[in-house]
C-alpha cells in the first residue's frame, strides 16, 4: 500500500510539472463532441430517426448520444495512447529496470498509472458534461451508478489493452504510432464518430467486435435510463482478462 | 567469514550469443569484490543473474542463502543495486526519488541521512534531468543504500566521472565497506579494481580467467617492476646481486633494474647504504592492466 501511494504521488508530481501531456486525450473528445453536437443538434425529434433498420441515435437526441459516447472516448484514448506511451518510454530510458531492482511490482506500476488516468478522466468528463449541459441542455445521466460501473470496467479493459501494447511494442515512438492508429480506427467505427447505423454493413460488423463499441453501449444504456447492459459489460470484462493476463505474464522491464 | 555469494557454473545465452559460459566464484562477507573485464565480457549479465534481475540458463547461484531465481523478492529487500545505464523520470526531484524508493523498502534509511552521506543536500529539490553526471551517479548510489543493504552491487560506478569525482566516490565506497557491507563492483577500469578491490575476478568471454587479490594477480603472473635512476657510479654489481633483482641494464648514466617484489624499497636502501642518492629514482610497477594483457594477450580495450 505504501508503495502504491508513493508511486501514485510521484506520478502526480510528474504530471503537475508537465500537464500538457494529456492535452490530446482530453481535447480531442471534447472538440469532437462539440463539433458533432453542433452539426446534429439536440432536437428530440431526431430521436426516432432510422437508417438501415437501426435507430440512428439509439432513441435519444444526437447531442445526448454524443456526450455519453465521448465520455467513453476519453477512456479509450487514455488506454490506447497515454498508458503504452508512458510505460514504453520508461522502459526505453531504463527507468523500469531501476524500479524493478527496488521491488516495484507491475501491479503497482500500472495501478499508479491508472489512478492518474482515472483522475484525469474524471476532470475531463466533468468539463465535457458541464459544457454539453450548458450548450445543448444535454440529458444528465439517469443512472449514475450504472455509468460509473461501466466506466470502471471500461478502464480495466482499456488499461489491459494498453498494458498489452506496452508489453508487445518495442519503442515509445512505435507505441505512439500504433496507439494513434488503433484509437482513430476505433473512433471511426465504434459509433463515436459516425453513428453505427449509417456505416456500411462490413464496417459495422467489425466495429461490433471492438471494445469501444461495447463501452459506448455500456455507458449509454444507464445514462439514457435503459438499464445496465450485461452483455457489453461482460465483453469488456473479457477483454480486460484476455489482454491483461498475457500482458502481465510477459511484461518486460527492459 | 562465510561466503555471501556462491556462483557455480553459471550459463546464460541470448539467442545464439553465449554471454556467460561457465562462470564460478564466491564472494566473502565484508569484502570489496571486483569483476573486471572488457565490455561484452558478460559482467553485467552475471551480476543481473545474481541479483535475480535475469534468469540464468544453467548453473546455481546462492546469495545470502537465497536463490535469486525463486526468492528474488526477499533478496531484493536485503541487497542494493546501482545499475548501469539506469535513469529516473526527468522531472522527478532528488529528495522525491529517495522518498519514492524508500516506500518500497521494509526498513528504509532516513532520506535526509542519505542526502547528507552522499553529499546531495544542495540538490534535494533539483530535477533529475538537471543533475550533472557525477550528481546522477551519487543519486543512484544513494538509492542503492535506501534499504540499508547487507550486500551492494555497483555496475560501472565511476563511468563518466572526472578524476576528482572518481577519487571521492572511491573514498565513499571504502567507508561503506568499513560499515560491514559487502560490495560487488563491476568495472572495466583497471585502476578502480586495483585501488578498491580486496579480490578481483578477471572475466573475459563469459568466463573467469583469474581470481586473486590485485597484487596476487600481478605477482602470480611474474610481472616485473622496473626501477629507474641515473648515476655515474661505475660499479653496481651489489645492486644486481640483490635477490629481488632479475636484471640490470645501463645505457650511459641511465640504469634500469627489473625484478619481482619490493624492488624499489630494496634497491633504494642499498643505494643509500652505498652513499648513492639519485634525484630521479622512480619505479614503474606492473598494474592490473599489465596483468590483463598477460592473461588474455590483449589490452582491455581489445
Amino acid at each position: 500500500m505504501r508503495g502504491y501511494l508513493a508511486m501514485t504521488r510521484a506520478e502526480f508530481r510528474l504530471f503537475r510539472r508537465e500537464p500538457f501531456s494529456i492535452v490530446f486525450v482530453l481535447a480531442f473528445p471534447l472538440m469532437m463532441m462539440m463539433l458533432l453536437a453542433a452539426v446534429f443538434g439536440n432536437d428530440q425529434a431526431n430521436a426516432q430517426d432510422v437508417e438501415n433498420g437501426m435507430l440512428v441515435w439509439r432513441g435519444v437526441a444526437p447531442a445526448d448520444y454524443y456526450t455519453a459516447a465521448s465520455v467513453a472516448v476519453i477512456i479509450a484514448a487514455l488506454g490506447l495512447m497515454t498508458l503504452p506511451i508512458n510505460l514504453s518510454g520508461y522502459r526505453e530510458r531504463g527507468i523500469l529496470r531501476r524500479l524493478r531492482a527496488s521491488s516495484v511490482s507491475v501491479w503497482i506500476l500500472v495501478s499508479a498509472q491508472l489512478t492518474l488516468a482515472l483522475v484525469t478522466f474524471v476532470a475531463g468528463a466533468l468539463v465535457m458534461g458541464v459544457v454539453a449541459w450548458l450548450a445543448y441542455d444535454v440529458m444528465l445521466p439517469k443512472d449514475v451508478i450504472g455509468v460509473v460501473v461501466a466506466l470502471v470496467i471500461g478502464t480495466a479493459a482499456f488499461g489491459a489493452i494498453g498494458l498489452m501494447l506496452a508489453t508487445v511494442v518495442r519503442s515509445s515512438r512505435s507505441a505512439q504510432g500504433i496507439g494513434l492508429l488503433l484509437f482513430f480506427a476505433m473512433w471511426l467505427i465504434s459509433g463515436t464518430g459516425p453513428p453505427r447505423a449509417v456505416l456500411p454493413t462490413g464496417l459495422r460488423d467489425v466495429g461490433g467486435l471492438l471494445p469501444l463499441t461495447h463501452l459506448v453501449t455500456a455507458v449509454q444504456d444507464p445514462w439514457f435510463g435503459f438499464g445496465w447492459s450485461a452483455t457489453d459489460l461482460a465483453v469488456l470484462a473479457a477483454y480486460a482478462f484476455a489482454a491483461g493476463a498475457p500482458a502481465l505474464w510477459f511484461f518486460r522491464w527492459d | 567469514m562465510a561466503a555471501v555469494i556462491t556462483v557455480d557454473h553459471l550459463h546464460k545465452t541470448y539467442g545464439r550469443v553465449v554471454a556467460v559460459d561457465d562462470l564460478s566464484f564466491s564472494v566473502e562477507g565484508g569484502e570489496i569484490f571486483g569483476i573486471l573485464g572488457p565490455n561484452g565480457a558478460g559482467k553485467t549479465t552475471t551480476v543481473e543473474c545474481i541479483q535475480g534481475l535475469r534468469d540464468a540458463d544453467g548453473g546455481t547461484i546462492r546469495v545470502l542463502g537465497l536463490n535469486p531465481m525463486t526468492e528474488a523478492a526477499e533478496l531484493r529487500q536485503r541487497i542494493g543495486s546501482q545499475l548501469q545505464d539506469a535513469a529516473l523520470p526527468g522531472r522527478l526531484r532528488v529528495a522525491e526519488s529517495l522518498e519514492l524508493f524508500a516506500a518500497f523498502a521494509r526498513d528504509p534509511v532516513d532520506c535526509d541521512e542519505l542526502l547528507s552521506r552522499w553529499r546531495l543536500q544542495e540538490q534535494r529539490n533539483q530535477a533529475f534531468d538537471t543533475l550533472s553526471g557525477g550528481q546522477r551517479q551519487r543519486l543512484f548510489i544513494a538509492l542503492a543504500f535506501v534499504n540499508a543493504p547487507e550486500l551492494v552491487f555497483l555496475d560501472e560506478l565511476t563511468q563518466g566521472l572526472d578524476p576528482q569525482a572518481r577519487r571521492a566516490t572511491w573514498d565513499l565506497i571504502r567507508e561503506i565497506r568499513q560499515d560491514g557491507t559487502t560490495v560487488v563492483l563491476v568495472t572495466h577500469f583497471m585502476d578502480e579494481a586495483e585501488h578498491l578491490c580486496d579480490r578481483v575476478a578477471v572475466v573475459d568471454d563469459g568466463r573467469v580467467i583469474a581470481l586473486d587479490t590485485p597484487q596476487g594477480l600481478i605477482d602470480g603472473l611474474g610481472l616485473r617492476s622496473v626501477v629507474r635512476f641515473t648515476t655515474q657510479e661505475p660499479d653496481l654489481g651489489w645492486v644486481e646481486r640483490l635477490d629481488v633483482v632479475e636484471s640490470l641494464i645501463r645505457r650511459g648514466d641511465a640504469v634500469e633494474v627489473r625484478g619481482i617484489g619490493p624492488v624499489l624499497a630494496l634497491v633504494a636502501s642499498e643505494l643509500v647504504a652505498h652513499g648513492i642518492v639519485p634525484l630521479d629514482l622512480r619505479v614503474d610497477r606492473p598494474t592490473v592492466e599489465d596483468a590483463f594483457l598477460a592473461l588474455t594477450g590483449r589490452t582491455i580495450r581489445g
